[in-house]
C-alpha cells in the first residue's frame, strides 16, 4: 500500500507541473486585455487585446492594410493593421488583436489578428476526462492491492486442510 | 494463482510506466509547445484528450470482442474476467469520448450534439457495452453468464466497423480521419502530440486492463475460498 500511495503523489507532483507550465503558456500567448485595462494601465510591452470591431468604424487604408475601432464595455480604442487583413476581420466581430499601444498617438499598431481564445473549453475537456480517469485507475489499483491483502490473510485453506 | 495472473502482476508495471512517461509527455506537447489551428484556434488541443478516449473506446472493444471469441473457444475463467475488465473500461472511455467529443462541438460546430452518423454509432456503441454489464448482473450463473456476455459482445461487435468508417461511408459533421491511406492532413507540429497521446492511452488501457482483471479475479476468489469456509462450517454444524 506504501508503494502506491507514493507512486500516486509523484503522479500527482507531474501532474501539477504540466498544469503550471501550461498556465505559463496561457498567460504568455493566450491570456488578452480588454481595451479599458489597456488605457488604464498603457503598458509598454507586446500585449494581446480583445474586443469588438465597432460597426461603421472598418476602412482599408490606401497603403494596405486596415484601421478599425476596438471597443470594450465601456471605452475603445483605434487599432491599425498593416498586412493583409484577415477573414475574421469584420464589423461587429469579436477578436484578438497582438501588437503595442503608443500613448503619444493613441494608436493601437498590431502585428497580428487571431481569434478569440476559448481555452475554458480546453480546460473542461481536460479536467472532466483526467480527474474521473485518475479516480477510476487509483480506485482500481488500491482495491486491488487491498484484494492481495485479504486474498493472503483468508485461512479457508489452513482450516479445510486441519479439518481433515 | 492462475499462470495468466502471475504474468500479468510481472509486467504490468512496465505498461503503467510506458503510459506515464507518453502521456506525461504528450501532454507537454500538446498543451505548451503545439501551434494553435487556424481555424479553430486553442480549442484544437482538444484533440490531444479526445481522440485518444474514442480510440481507446474501441481498442477496448476489440479487446472484448478478441476476449469473447477466446473464451468460448476455451472456456478460461480467467479470460472472462478480462473481458468484463475491458467492457467496464471500454464504457469508461466511451463515455469519456462522448463528453470530451460534445466539448470540442460547441465552439467548431456550434452545437453540443448533432444526430450525426459518427456520434450516433459512438453512442450505440455505448449503449451495447451497458447491454453487455448489465447482462452480466442479471444472471447468477457465472458459467452461463460468461457465455452468453461472451456472444452477447460478438454480436455488438457490428457496430465496431460502422463507428470506425462512418466518416468515410457518410457525408458527416465529423472531420474524416487525419492518418489514412490517402495521407496525412495534420500538421506535424500537431502530429506528434496526438501520436504520443494516443500510444500512451493505448498502454494506459492495457495497464488498466491488467489491473482491472486482477481485481476482477481477485474478487472471484475470495468469494471462492469464503464460499468454501462456510461450507466447512455448515458441515461441522
Amino acid at each position: 500500500m506504501k508503494n502506491l500511495y507514493i507512486r500516486w503523489v509523484g503522479i500527482l507532483l507531474g501532474g501539477i507541473i504540466i498544469v503550471l507550465l501550461s498556465m505559463w503558456r496561457y498567460y504568455q500567448e493566450v491570456m488578452t486585455i480588454p481595451p479599458e485595462q489597456l488605457l488604464r494601465e498603457q503598458p509598454a510591452r507586446t500585449v494581446r487585446v480583445q474586443g469588438t470591431v465597432k460597426a461603421g468604424s472598418l476602412m482599408k487604408g490606401k497603403t494596405g492594410g486596415v484601421t478599425f475601432h476596438l471597443i470594450g464595455e465601456k471605452e475603445g480604442i483605434e487599432v491599425r493593421y498593416a498586412g493583409e487583413a484577415p477573414d475574421n476581420v469584420r464589423e461587429l466581430s469579436s477578436l484578438v488583436v497582438v501588437g503595442s499601444w503608443d500613448p503619444s498617438t493613441r494608436e493601437f499598431t498590431a502585428h497580428q489578428i487571431s481569434l478569440r481564445p476559448n481555452y475554458g473549453f480546453v480546460v473542461a475537456a481536460y479536467v472532466i476526462s483526467f480527474v474521473p480517469l485518475s479516480l477510476f485507475l487509483f480506485r482500481m489499483e488500491r482495491s486491488v492491492a487491498l484484494l492481495y491483502n485479504e486474498v493472503k490473510q483468508e485461512t479457508v485453506y489452513k482450516e479445510e486442510w486441519q479439518g481433515e | 494463482m492462475s499462470a495468466l495472473i502471475r504474468k500479468i502482476r510481472q509486467y504490468e508495471g512496465w505498461f503503467g510506466a510506458g503510459a506515464g512517461v507518453c502521456i506525461a509527455s504528450g501532454l507537454y506537447l500538446g498543451l505548451v509547445t503545439s501551434p494553435p489551428d487556424y481555424y479553430q484556434g486553442e480549442v484544437v488541443r482538444i484533440m490531444y484528450v479526445h481522440v485518444p478516449f474514442a480510440k481507446t473506446a474501441l481498442l477496448a472493444y476489440a479487446v472484448l470482442f478478441i476476449g469473447s471469441l477466446w473464451y468460448l473457444w476455451r472456456r478460461d475463467p480467467v479470460v472472462d474476467n478480462m473481458c468484463h475488465a475491458a467492457a467496464g473500461i471500454g464504457a469508461f472511455f466511451t463515455v469519456g469520448g462522448l463528453i470530451t467529443g460534445s466539448i470540442w462541438a460547441k465552439p467548431t460546430w456550434n452545437t453540443w450534439w448533432t444526430w450525426d452518423a459518427r456520434l450516433t454509432s459512438f453512442a450505440v456503441l455505448l449503449f451495447i457495452l451497458i447491454g453487455y454489464l448489465m447482462l452480466r448482473n442479471f444472471i447468477d450463473d457465472a458459467e452461463k453468464r460468461a457465455r452468453y456476455a461472451a456472444v452477447f459482445a460478438i454480436v455488438g461487435f457490428v457496430d465496431l466497423p460502422i463507428v470506425y468508417f462512418s466518416v468515410e461511408w457518410w457525408r458527416t459533421l465529423h472531420q474524416p480521419l487525419s492518418v489514412s491511406v490517402r495521407g496525412l492532413s495534420i500538421a506535424p507540429g500537431m502530429l506528434v502530440p496526438l501520436i504520443l497521446m494516443s500510444i500512451g492511452f493505448s498502454l494506459l488501457f492495457t495497464y488498466m486492463l491488467m489491473v482491472r482483471t486482477q481485481m476482477l479475479y481477485l474478487q472471484r476468489l475470495l468469494e471462492a475460498k469464503r464460499g468454501r469456509l462456510l461450507s466447512i462450517y455448515v458441515q461441522a454444524e
